[in-house]
């Protein structure tokens, strides 16, 4: 199997301007976005830990401020408890009743009995108390026992009971407080951050743009930064390169002009050799074809075999010139959007008629839903012709020709396939060339026409062949 | 009037709710000879025994003044009491009876100055003018009542010739000479003797009446027999252990209780 692809670059590649990042790629964000977390979080944990600190202040002076009072409540009530004063009972529970926070106070004697407290229903009435003085927490109160002991015995219990509602919203506006300044860190470092990474990013965005000129083509282009850190650095030695660069450039341009004028010379003589190759011999056959004519005792069956040269050589010089003058003079395409698939048709239809198709079987399969694509339909016609010519040109005697229209990952390709003659291997490499065929009766500049317009189309002829065979010539086109 | 409410609701709670709490408290009422502290330092070691002995719970209590003492006395607040012979006399009248005394020591009133007074002796006509005078209560049988009869005895007439003041109690009768707020305070000998030392010391005693019969322990006439003997039987058998000594210690009487009948009673009179 033998196979040959040729594909051109597209023309078009913006290789100046480099797709913009979006904002949470840049560098500087990132580098924001860095600081500012480093910043939140080290603030975070500082505000936090303060937070912690005041309220474990603010808690400890809750339950410091309700042990002095049951402790002193203890102290104020030992005697009249014993002496069951109910009076200075009253008036303690009645004082400790103004204190801030208190929501209960209770004295309770050795039986159990409530002998004042702060709601007075509850006096005379039995309570089930615990040995040990307590301090629990629950409900949005603080409850404290404090027994009374004289002489190491437990002669009552007073009992306390102080809300933390007052604590709790003191916790609460320390925490929001906490969680305000930890909000406004944030602020202020993202702010900062962005600053600084303004700061260090501007030399880059310098950089870069330089870097997007010299892409563009603009090697004339320095970068002046004052900055004498890694960046600095970076911008001399980025003044080498595009110093280096253009250098070069002239040079490559220098040699590339040169190297261009001598493939423009080898090429004009390569065609002027093979055009006068292609028309030396009809050219010798005209020649002695007239110089036979010229004899008067030629005989009429001679004669007539030389006009019949005659005729046919000339036709043939005509044919190869006007082979070349449409190779040489092949305009600018005009793309356009249209259907693929009636083109086909249109030239299947006029190749059927063509004499040297008789014996062949011309099929087209197109999706007609699905083969409109941007082309230049005068060109494409002829290059649809000129590729079925060459198949049935290669079908010796009876063949099939088969002309493939689909749709495949945005483009449509058009495949035109024979069971001909197939190409050789020593000219697969160079088929495209000008004047190359296998062919005796064939100029040589169909495929090489074909090819060119097609790379005016963006694409390029790819082949497939195998000798005795058949061969696939296929090329797609921008499908839309 | 708010402290008498007070004291009626839970009157009235404990006697209603009493046969619903268990074994039933004695409640050990001691008049308020001293500071409640004081007391409840001296008293509580004895209504812990009386508690093993009884096999129910005692609980210690006293009042804000004689007066109140002697007012829940008559309403039977108190299963046991510790008085002195004067408010006996009345308590006995409304239900109770003697069982013990306090042994050994006679029962005397005693005046006391401070160490450095000018005072040394009770003499009519040469005790200097505007002394003042200090008492716990005008009902503490030794150290007002008797007192005073034994100044009167001898020519001096408390009210005309001195300022009275009552202090509440022993303790503040005695501290109130020795910071200087009286001249002379009338009191007892186990209450001076239950001072601090650097206050004891600094006082003296100018004088001390005839002795009468000691302070009694009485319980309530409704209580069982078979209480009474075992009450009594602790009390009088206090000296014969160490445990019972050391009670005793706490209490200051260091002889302890002997049996007493109410007819050694019947001769005191205010």
């Amino acid at each position: 199997m033998s196979a040959v692809e040729l594909r051109s670059l597209p023309e078009h590649v913006d290789s100046a301007r480099p797709p913009k990042p979006s904002l949470f790629r840049t560098l500087r964000f990132r580098l924001m976005l860095s600081v500012a977390l480093v910043h939140a979080v080290l603030m975070g944990t500082f505000v936090w830990s303060e937070v912690g600190k005041q309220s474990q202040a603010i808690r400890a002076d809750l339950y410091s401020r309700a042990h002095s009072l049951i402790t002193l409540m203890a102290v104020a009530s030992t005697n009249a408890l014993l002496a069951e004063d109910l009076g200075s009972l009253a008036e303690v529970t009645q004082r400790v009743k103004r204190q801030p926070d208190v929501m209960e106070g209770a004295i309770i004697d050795v039986r159990g009995d409530v002998l004042a407290s702060t709601d007075a229903r509850q006096v005379g009435h039995r309570l089930r108390l615990p040995d040990a003085a307590l301090a629990r927490q629950g409900h949005g109160r603080l409850r404290l026992e404090e027994q009374i002991r004289v002489a190491g015995q437990r002669v009552g219990t007073v009992l306390l009971e102080m809300s933390t509602r007052h604590l709790q919203s003191e916790l609460a506006a320390t925490r929001d407080e906490g969680l305000l300044f930890i909000l406004l860190a944030l602020v202020v470092g993202s702010v900062a951050a962005w600053v600084l990474s303004l700061f260090i990013t501007r030399n880059l965005h310098i950089l870069m743009e330089a870097a997007r000129r010299i892409g563009s083509g603009d090697l004339g282009v320095r970068v002046a930064l004052p900055a004498r850190d890694e960046v600095g650095l970076l911008g001399g030695a980025f003044n080498a390169m595009a110093e280096s660069l253009q250098r070069i450039s002239a040079q490559v341009q220098n040699e590339h002009e040169k190297r261009t004028d001598a493939e423009r010379l080898a090429c004009v003589g390569e065609l002027s050799a093979s055009i006068a190759h292609e028309i030396r011999n009809p050219l010798s056959a005209v020649i002695n074809s007239v110089k036979l004519l010229d004899r008067s005792n030629l005989p009429a069956g001679d004669r007539a075999q030389a006009i019949a040269i005659l005729n046919t050589e000339s036709l043939r010089l005509q044919r190869i010139l006007n082979d070349f003058l449409d190779f040489a003079r092949i305009r600018e395409s005009r793309l356009q959007e249209g259907d693929i698939c009636g083109l086909v048709e249109e030239v299947a239809g006029l190749i059927r008629q063509h004499p040297q198709a008789a014996a062949v079987k011309v099929e087209v399969e197109c999706d007609a839903h699905h083969s409109r694509a941007r082309h230049d339909p005068d060109q494409l016609r002829q290059v649809v012709w000129n590729l079925m010519l060459n198949a049935i040109q290669a079908i010796p005697d009876r063949g099939e020709l088969r002309v493939r229209v689909e749709r495949a990952a945005g483009t449509v390709r058009v495949s035109i396939t024979d069971n001909g003659s197939g190409i050789p291997d020593h000219l697969l490499d160079k088929i495209m060339r000008p004047f190359v065929t296998g062919r005796k009766q064939g100029t040589g500049l169909g495929l090489s026409i074909a090819q060119r317009i097609l790379m005016q189309h963006g694409t390029v002829l790819s082949i497939v062949s195998h000798v005795n065979v058949g061969t696939e010539v296929s090329f797609d086109l921008e499908a839309t | 009037m708010l402290c008498c409410g007070l004291a009626a609701s839970l009157l009235l709670f404990t006697c209603a709710t009493a046969a619903a709490r268990g074994p039933r408290y004695y409640r050990f009422g001691v008049l308020p000879l001293q500071s409640p502290t004081m007391l409840a330092g001296m008293f509580l070691p004895l209504t812990d025994a009386l508690q093993h002995a009884l096999h129910r719970p005692v609980e210690f209590v006293t009042a804000p003044n004689f007066a109140s003492f002697m007012r829940r006395v008559r309403r039977h607040e108190y299963d046991i009491i510790y008085l002195n012979p004067l408010l006996y006399t009345r308590a006995h009248r409304w239900g109770y009876h003697v069982i013990v005394k306090v042994a050994g020591e006679p029962f005397t009133g005693i005046l006391v100055v401070r160490r450095g007074s000018p005072i040394h002796a009770l003499v009519p006509g040469r005790l200097p003018a505007g002394l003042r005078i200090g008492f716990p209560d005008p009902n503490a049988y030794a150290a007002t009542i008797m007192t005073r009869q034994f100044m009167q005895a001898r020519g001096i007439h408390v009210n005309r010739d001195m300022k009275v003041k009552y202090f509440g109690s022993q303790d503040s009768a005695l501290m109130a000479v020795y910071y200087g707020m009286v001249d002379i305070a009338g009191t007892w000998p186990p209450s001076l003797r239950s001072m601090p030392r650097n206050v004891r010391h600094s006082l003296r005693v100018i004088a001390q009446t005839p002795p009468q019969p000691q302070m009694p322990i009485a319980v309530r006439d409704s209580m069982p027999a078979p209480e009474v003997r075992r009450i009594r039987r602790l009390l009088t058998h206090l000296t014969a252990t160490a445990d019972g000594r050391e009670v005793l210690h706490h209490l200051g009487f260091s002889r302890g209780f002997v049996a007493a009948r109410n007819s050694e009673y019947r001769g005191v009179k205010p």
